[in-house]
């Protein structure tokens, strides 16, 4: 069987890369600890209490953040991409990001200068809420709407239309609030805590989870509405989950890390290049997995580059990002994909 | 006498109005009824009723002996199967795989085939004669032979009755005679209720054990096709003036 050979050389093959990049990404950074520091630090015990304090508050959970959040976020594009048959839905292109982004900055400011500090759960919930507004409008226009390119053309204009209310809100919020925000809202995975990273850890391995249990109703709804009803798929169960965990996922992403531009789009169509196949059940895990190494591959060059400057994770993304999704418009036209 | 596999009483359909009342029918496994009438007479949406697509406006729909609307997605599934007219363009996706959607009632929880599911495709596959491009993707054949694999999709799932909307519309002369030769075949060796809406005249006449002519919201005639398929029905049920009926039959 050579499909069955493809899908296990393909998977070995995106394990091996992914604690590839995990390593290195523990291993590179701007402070200049060594090789065998940084082997001591982790297996074992301390050097001094700044490199480890490094290693383990600094670049753990930051690559950790990058690996769950990046497997969140292609997935949540996979998603939409089934949701709306779109092959270039994705959270960013959909206006989703940006709706989260507004909605988690409006809770920020708001939190901030009450409280100074902004729990996390509040965060994903904040964002959750602007998830689903932003796609209730899209699925408004989706109904008036059969293309899938003027779908396309709306969601980019609800996220600018939520971008420029952000701005605005940010425009007049106190000076301490704003060093805040624009960090964030230009995305970023730095400045991760344990306890960020342990509330994204159940969000995204749970919703991961769920996604992956809809394998295959997911499959069947590739067919068309109609003729996965006709199978005995629940269509009105299957959307709403879908939307929701969409939603869900990435607004886990924008609340802790900013919007994060194309790897919602790109990510899946590489999978499934690589895979060659369209079944749920191997594109849900190779999804993840392709995004996690997307992600950490990207936010390391986003460090290292110009280090000790950082460039913004949305930079490196759209670098390597917006020619995939290029490559699949052009190809799609020729009738090849 | 066998029982009906499918049968309706009086039933009547529409999108927000009722546009077809009073439709009674009762097609048993083997039997194949067609129906015809001009564009925009409702075919597709009988059809659609029947599948459960459109909600009735009243009467009754019955599979085998119980009410249609009584039985849970998935048994409904394992007893009536469709082909649609609208085209489907799913990437990467194989005609075999196509067709393995068509197990989705029987298969657990991950949908994983085992070899029964995988005998049914095969089965399914040989029998509208598509083994040789069965892992051809489902993009790259003709149109014919996408439809055969529509068509085999839904006889892997097994069931008691099949719908087709216009089954044939798109394919040539060599193409629909194939299809409606394995469609009758199907009925036949499976004892399977068909119905199916169609076009083509001459064609529908020589596949029918039923035929039922729509026209204005109402069901114009119905019954055996050498009633139907006479010079007087044809000419009054598509409005063709007796001048040109006689250039071009």
């Amino acid at each position: 069987m050579k499909r069955q050979t493809r899908t296990i050389a393909a998977f070995v093959g995106l394990i091996i890369l992914l604690l590839l990049t995990l390593f290195i990404n523990i291993f590179i950074g701007s402070a200049g600890i060594s090789f065998s520091e940084v082997f001591h630090v982790l297996f074992a015990g301390t050097v001094d209490d700044t490199t480890s304090g490094i290693i383990w508050k600094i670049r753990i959970p930051r690559v950790l953040a990058a690996l769950l959040l990046g497997g969140a976020l292609s997935l949540s594009g996979y998603l939409l991409q089934m949701f709306f048959h779109n092959p270039i839905a994705s959270p960013f292109v959909l206006g989703v990001s940006s709706g989260a982004k507004l909605t988690v900055a409006l809770v920020m400011i708001a939190a901030v200068s009450r409280f100074r500090t902004v729990n996390s759960a509040v965060m994903i919930l904040a964002a959750f809420t602007g998830s689903l507004i932003s796609l209730g409008f899209v699925l408004l226009i989706s109904k008036k709407m059969e293309r899938m390119s003027m779908l396309v053309v709306c969601g980019i204009m609800i996220g600018y239309i939520c971008s420029a209310i952000t701005d605005f809100v940010i425009t007049f919020a106190d000076d301490s609030d704003i060093v805040n925000l624009h960090n964030w809202s230009v995305g970023t995975f730095s400045g991760m805590s344990m306890e960020n990273l342990k509330v994204i850890a159940a969000v995204v391995i749970t919703a991961s989870a769920g996604t992956f249990l809809l394998s295959k109703p997911i499959g069947a709804y590739q067919l068309g509405e109609s003729y996965a009803k006709n199978v005995g798929v629940k269509i009105n169960f299957l959307r709403t989950a879908l939307i929701l965990l969409s939603g869900l996922l990435s607004a886990c992403v924008t609340a802790f890390a900013g919007p994060v531009s194309f790897v919602g789009i790109a990510v899946p169509h590489i999978i499934r290049v690589l895979f060659k196949t369209s079944k749920p059940l191997i594109l849900i895990p190779g999804c993840f997995l392709g995004g996690s190494i997307f992600c950490m591959l990207c936010d390391m060059l986003a460090r290292t580059v110009f280090a000790p400057t950082e460039l913004s994770i949305s930079t490196v993304t759209a670098i390597f990002g917006a020619p995939v999704v290029i490559t699949v418009l052009i190809c799609r036209k020729r009738g090849e994909l | 006498m066998e029982n009906a596999k499918i049968s309706a009483d009086s039933l009547s359909v529409g999108y927000k109005k009722p546009l077809i009342k009073d439709i009674c029918f009762n097609v048993r496994g083997g039997e194949i009824m067609t129906l015809i009438g001009p564009n925009g007479s409702g075919k597709s949406t009988i059809l659609k009723t029947i599948a459960g697509y459109l909600k009735k406006h009243g009467g009754d729909v019955y599979f085998e002996d119980s009410s249609a609307e009584k039985l849970s997605p998935n048994e409904k599934a394992k007893k009536l199967s469709v082909v649609l007219t609208e085209r489907i363009k799913p990437e990467l996706m194989t005609c075999r795989d196509v067709v393995e959607t068509g197990r989705y009632p029987y298969t657990g929880r991950f949908g994983k085939l085992e070899q029964n599911d995988r005998d049914a495709v095969n089965r399914a596959v040989e029998m509208v004669e598509m083994s040789e491009f069965a892992d051809c993707d489902f993009s790259e054949v003709s149109d014919g032979q996408r439809q055969r694999v529509m068509l085999a999709r839904a006889v892997c799932q097994e069931p008691q009755i099949l719908i087709l909307d216009e089954p044939t519309s798109y394919l040539d002369i060599h193409h629909k005679i194939i299809f409606l030769e394995i469609l009758r075949k199907l009925a036949a060796e499976n004892k399977i209720a068909v119905i199916v809406s169609m076009h083509e005249l001459d064609l529908a006449e020589k596949i029918s054990d039923f035929t039922i002519c729509i026209k204005n919201g109402a069901v114009a005639h119905s019954g055996k096709p050498e009633e139907i398929f006479t010079d007087d029905i044809i000419r009054e049920l598509f409005d063709i003036p007796d001048e040109l009926y006689k250039k071009y039959f």
